[in-house]
């Protein structure tokens, strides 16, 4: 099959023709011997499109350039311009009608512009419940270049000289993982795909599993004949409905068409592959515990080693790798590790699909070369914090593993070990953004309920320490929060962290640590104070109106839902304390910033020391200290 | 309820079916009446009230599968059994679906529709007058609970332990099949699995105990999941959970009385860009004002 | 499907790109529904429902409907991409039934992008 560099398409649609489409046809095949460009550049007529009054029009792929009423004297100077010099002729460019900047160009939008698609090749170009579809977009090219032309060495190579680490979390080079297999010799080995995709939070692999499940199957096949599996399986969370359906589709029309099953391409390799939906464990993300599930059986993790390359599903040596890793196996074998590499960092190469979520005006699935700073996933891709006038307070990344990344490390750059020293981990790609109304001790103890009720329960550092990490944190926000809660739970984060098992366990404890790390004065204000300055912990907060901002618009007054909001219009208006109940509906609804938090009322008289007091006056100024010390007086009462 | 004070009304648009019928219930000593076609059996139940019907499901104008759902909708109690000639997989699975007690494939032999009558009778004898108003204690052992299921659904969760019976590793699969035929996992059908799968029902119960998909307590007809995944925690589900559980006054995991509603918490759908989400049946609600968190339940009053 | 050979991948994908890409396959224009989970609930499906009917109102041939899956930008969802031959793909968000209608009507048969309701135009990198 010949390559050509470009396609010039020229319009033969009767409109085009009568306004001399085939003259230019002529011309230009003419201009291009002439210039020796026959083997590089190939002319073909295409059917109508539409734009008859614009005709003659050209389309050059790449590169996406169209020329409009082309005639056959401008020939020699397009093909000269364009094909030698390689610069498009601007006066002979097509013009969006009207104002052309009305409609952004990708490079122009920085959502697109930073993003490199790999893992996302195919996003939302290709029809995923047709093979014919994937195939036409280079679909199952490197399948067939690693089964018929490849040793089972130089996959591994490939896989190996590219770098690639697994995009689950933990970021264990995936060609060591595929060569230690390879090397254990067994009746029968497995390759398993895990789209267990736990972390609330992320959704990379629900995406790809949905929009191109064949780059998935086709990363398999390659797998299965660099570690001899003969047998395989993507265990996907029962909570995916749409991505079994069209993975189970995918499969059978892959089997269908000999790119499964026995005998692949005609090329004596045997690789059958089935879905099995987990039926909803955390812990089943860890991959001891995702064997033991899919030999029918609770989810649990066991200790390693061995390892599960040489004792995995069944006892047989086996292989677990991402989706998102098995996504980009075929243009690495395609086009080979050193263009793998030509993108992301030294230690981290290629691009990290993330799914930017929170406080962002962005939310989306986004792909980016390794290396990135946070900064630009957060502002320029992220478009920053959705809410106006909110300001950014940190960024969650690896779900119930990770932690939280504050504002002064957003410079970071996004590659497995930078994020490891923040703290956090790159986990599978999920971004929590979160604003300044975000309390960060809550979040903690957001993921700590997470994980301990995820913790599978056979270590009991896990299972005990995780429980008593939850209650001393819903102490904390409940308002029972004592001095040394903060000294008490770092040191558990320490035991856990050391004695359990599985990754659950010994990942537990970040978010805590994390949210202590960055943001301790939170943790403190929450115990001394039984203050939450977000009032996200109801029993922690007050509400008042600031008579100096507030213009009397009566929003937070309708909005309330214990009309506990008295005024006149236009006038300053009041909370009646009795009534409120802390719902912090007003403080949404207010456009000028006039609802202030103050400590919890309940704890007035324990609580409102003289640090609170000093603290309110900085935050609510002198109407917010005036009621602190109301609060205060009745509280002693 | 005694087999004489019983109603049935057999439907079919072929007489000689509804004949044949007669002949052989009467003769048991039941009361039968029949319709030909759903119309009529519409119209004749909207003036009496019958206990149990027989229904064919193809029939011109209004078809078995339409009467089922009117059945569903506006006689809720009445026990369901479909004649069909035509078993196939789909058209079951679709009845079944809809709360059918059991089948009778044509042609049938007297024995074989006296026999599944007799089932028939029998389920609707557990059930109780009153049953379908539990309470939310339900998980409570004395409460009179659901503890069994329709014969049909149990000839279909044989055929399913027999499919993966040798297949190593599929317990898991058989429960979510049984599940997603029955809606939850009664103490029976884990009985029925584990003799079946040759498994101890010790083992059956702890990976159902284990994984969250699976639940041992029934569901309302419509189950409302409150996605606590960390998008839309920051987006405050929590209050839409709370908000909920005042508006509905059940927790999470529990059935409003009427058993028109179940509240279930749930870790990430993966629909972030939609946060905060809630999801009823299988329709998705993104974006929700936690104030606003019961209108979405109220459309399903 | 048949079983494959190399040769078949090859000649599958030739044909694909002559068919899909609008350019000989004599279609004008094609319009994909990025249907992936997140796309459903916001509503795409609603959306597919209002392009095939105005479509066939307006008795449009030559149009290709397609569906695919996530597009990645979900707060923007329910999103659709119009490409017209000859034209870079102009993604649409935030679609309702009658901005489809809309988009129907002026860029799909009339040809003209419907700027105000644009999100962007052309491709987006990869590799």
């Amino acid at each position: 099959m010949e390559q050509y560099r470009a396609h010039l398409m020229i319009c033969a649609g009767t409109g085009c023709v009568a306004s001399g489409s085939l003259k230019v046809r002529d011309a230009l095949d003419v201009e291009i011997r002439k210039r020796g460009l026959e083997k590089e550049v190939k002319v073909v007529l295409t059917g109508c499109n539409g734009f008859c009054a614009k005709g003659p029009i050209i389309a050059v792929h790449p590169g996406e350039i169209f020329y409009q009423v082309v005639k056959p004297e401008d020939v020699p100077l397009l093909v000269e311009e364009h094909f030698i010099k390689g610069r498009p002729v601007e006066k002979l460019m097509y013009k969006m009608p009207a104002d052309k900047k009305a409609i952004p160009v990708m490079n122009e939008i920085p959502f697109f512009k930073h993003q490199v698609l790999r893992v996302l090749r195919n996003k939302g170009m290709i029809d995923p419940d047709s093979i014919e579809e994937y195939i036409a977009r280079d679909g199952y090219q490197a399948a067939a270049k690693a089964l018929l032309e490849m040793s089972q060495q130089e996959i591994i190579d490939t896989v190996k000289g590219s770098g690639i680490r697994g995009r689950g979390g933990a970021g264990f080079p995936t060609g060591l993982k595929w060569e230690f297999t390879s090397k254990s010799a067994a009746d029968q080995k497995y390759l398993l795909c895990n789209g267990d995709e736990g972390d609330p939070g992320a959704f990379m692999d629900r995406s790809v599993m949905e929009a191109d499940p064949h780059s998935v199957i086709e990363g398999m096949v390659i797998g299965s004949k660099a570690i001899g599996a003969t047998k395989g399986y993507i265990y996907v969370r029962a909570e995916y409905p749409l991505a079994v359906e069209r993975l189970k589709k995918a499969i059978k029309d892959a089997n269908e068409a000999g790119l499964l099953g026995r005998n692949i391409l005609d090329s004596g390799y045997d690789f059958e592959l089935d879905v099995y939906l987990g039926a909803g464990a955390f812990v089943c993300g860890e991959e001891t515990a995702l064997m033991r599930s899919i030999e029918g059986q609770r989810g649990m993790p066991r200790p390693r080693p061995p390892f599960p390359a040489h004792k995995g599903l069944w006892d047989k040596p086996t292989v677990l790798n991402n989706v998102e890793t098995f996504a980009q196996i075929a243009p690495i074998i395609l086009n080979g590790a050193d263009w793998y590499k030509s993108l992301g960092t030294e230690k981290s190469t290629g691009t990290k699909v993330f799914a930017l979520t929170g406080a962002i005006t962005n939310v989306g699935l986004v792909e980016v070369p390794m290396g990135i700073p946070l900064r630009t996933i957060i502002y320029d891709i992220g478009g920053g914090i959705s809410k106006k006038g909110k300001k950014f307070k940190a960024v969650q990344m690896g779900g119930p593993s990770g932690g939280c990344i504050p504002e002064h490390l957003l410079d970071t750059p996004v590659d497995f070990d930078s994020i490891n020293a923040t703290g956090a981990i790159m986990g599978s790609g999920g971004m929590v953004v979160m604003d300044e109304d975000n309390c960060m001790v809550s979040l903690a103890k957001f993921f700590l309920g997470f994980t301990a009720d995820e913790s599978c329960g056979k270590c009991p550092p896990c299972r005990v320490g995780t429980r008593v990490m939850l209650d001393t944190l819903i102490d904390i926000t409940e308002g029972r929060g004592k001095p040394g809660d903060v000294e008490t739970l770092l040191d558990l984060c320490e035991d856990i962290k050391a004695t359990s098992l599985c990754g659950l366990g010994q990942t537990a404890p970040n978010p805590v640590l994390t949210t202590i790390k960055y943001f301790r004065e939170e943790y403190e204000s929450h115990i001394h104070d039984k203050w939450c300055k977000t009032g996200v912990c109801r029993d922690l907060a007050s509400f008042e109106i600031d008579a100096a901002i507030c213009t009397g618009c009566g929003v937070c007054a309708r909005a309330c839902p214990q009309k506990a909001i008295t005024g006149e219009k236009k006038q300053p208006h009041k909370i009646i304390q009795e009534l409120c109940i802390q719902c912090r509906t007003c403080y949404d609804r207010c456009k000028f910033g006039s609802i202030k938090i103050g400590p919890g009322l309940k704890f007035a008289k324990a609580g409102a020391t003289n640090a609170a007091v000093a603290d309110a006056t900085a935050v609510g100024g002198p109407a917010a200290v005036a009621d602190a010390t109301a609060v205060g007086n009745r509280g002693e009462k | 309820m005694t087999e004489n004070g019983l109603k049935i009304l057999v439907v079919d648009d072929e007489s000689i079916v509804i004949r044949s019928c007669e002949i052989v219930l009467k003769g048991a000593g039941y009361h039968m009446e029949g319709a030909l076609g759903g119309r009529e059996a519409i119209l004749k139940m909207e003036k009496e009230r019958y206990d149990l019907v027989f229904t064919d499901l193809k029939m011109p104008e209004v078809d078995g599968i339409t009467l089922i759902r009117w059945l569903r909708n506006s006689r809720p109690d009445t026990g369901i059994v479909i004649l069909t000639g035509y078993p196939s997989q789909d058209t079951i699975k679709e009845a079944l679906g809809l709360g059918i007690i059991d089948y009778v494939p044509k042609p049938f032999t007297p024995a074989v529709l006296l026999d599944v009558t007799r089932r028939a009778v029998q389920w609707l004898e557990t059930r109780k007058p009153g049953a379908f108003a539990i309470s939310a204690e339900m998980s409570s052992p004395a409460e009179p609970v659901r503890d069994d299921f329709p014969p049909a659904m149990a000839a279909e969760l044989d055929k399913v332990i027999a499919h993966y019976k040798h297949i190593p590793g599929s317990l898991i699969p058989v429960l979510q099949r049984a599940q997603e035929m029955i809606g939850w996992l009664p103490v029976a059908a884990l009985k029925r699995v584990s003799k079946g799968m040759n498994i101890p029902a010790a083992e059956v119960h702890s990976v159902v105990s284990f994984y969250s998909f699976f639940t041992m307590k029934p569901r309302g007809d419509h189950n409302i999941r409150v996605c606590l995944g960390t998008a839309c925690y920051v987006k405050r589900a929590e209050e839409i959970l709370r908000n909920l559980k005042e508006g509905l006054g059940i927790g999470v995991g529990e059935v409003t009385p009427d058993r028109k509603f179940s509240l279930e918490e749930v870790r990430c759908l993966g629909a972030c860009g939609l946060a905060p989400v809630v999801v009823v049946d299988h329709d998705t609600f993104g974006g929700i004002d936690p104030k606003n968190s019961m209108e979405i339940v109220e459309k399903y009053r | 499907m048949a079983r494959l050979t190399i040769d078949d991948l090859k000649r599958i994908k030739e044909k694909h790109k002559e068919e899909f890409s609008l350019r000989e396959g004599g279609y004008r224009a094609k319009v994909t529904v990025h249907m992936g989970t997140c796309g459903i609930a916001a509503g795409a499906r609603e959306i597919m429902t209002a392009l095939m009917a105005e479509l066939r109102e307006a008795g449009a041939e030559g149009v290709i409907v397609a569906t695919s899956g996530c597009a990645g930008l979900c707060s923007k969802e329910p999103l659709a991409t119009v490409e017209m031959h000859g034209q870079p793909p102009v993604k649409y968000g935030e679609l309702t039934e009658a901005k489809i209608k809309t988009i129907v009507k002026e860029h799909v048969i009339g040809g003209a992008p419907v700027e105000k309701l644009a999100l962007v135009t052309g491709s987006e990198t990869a590799y």
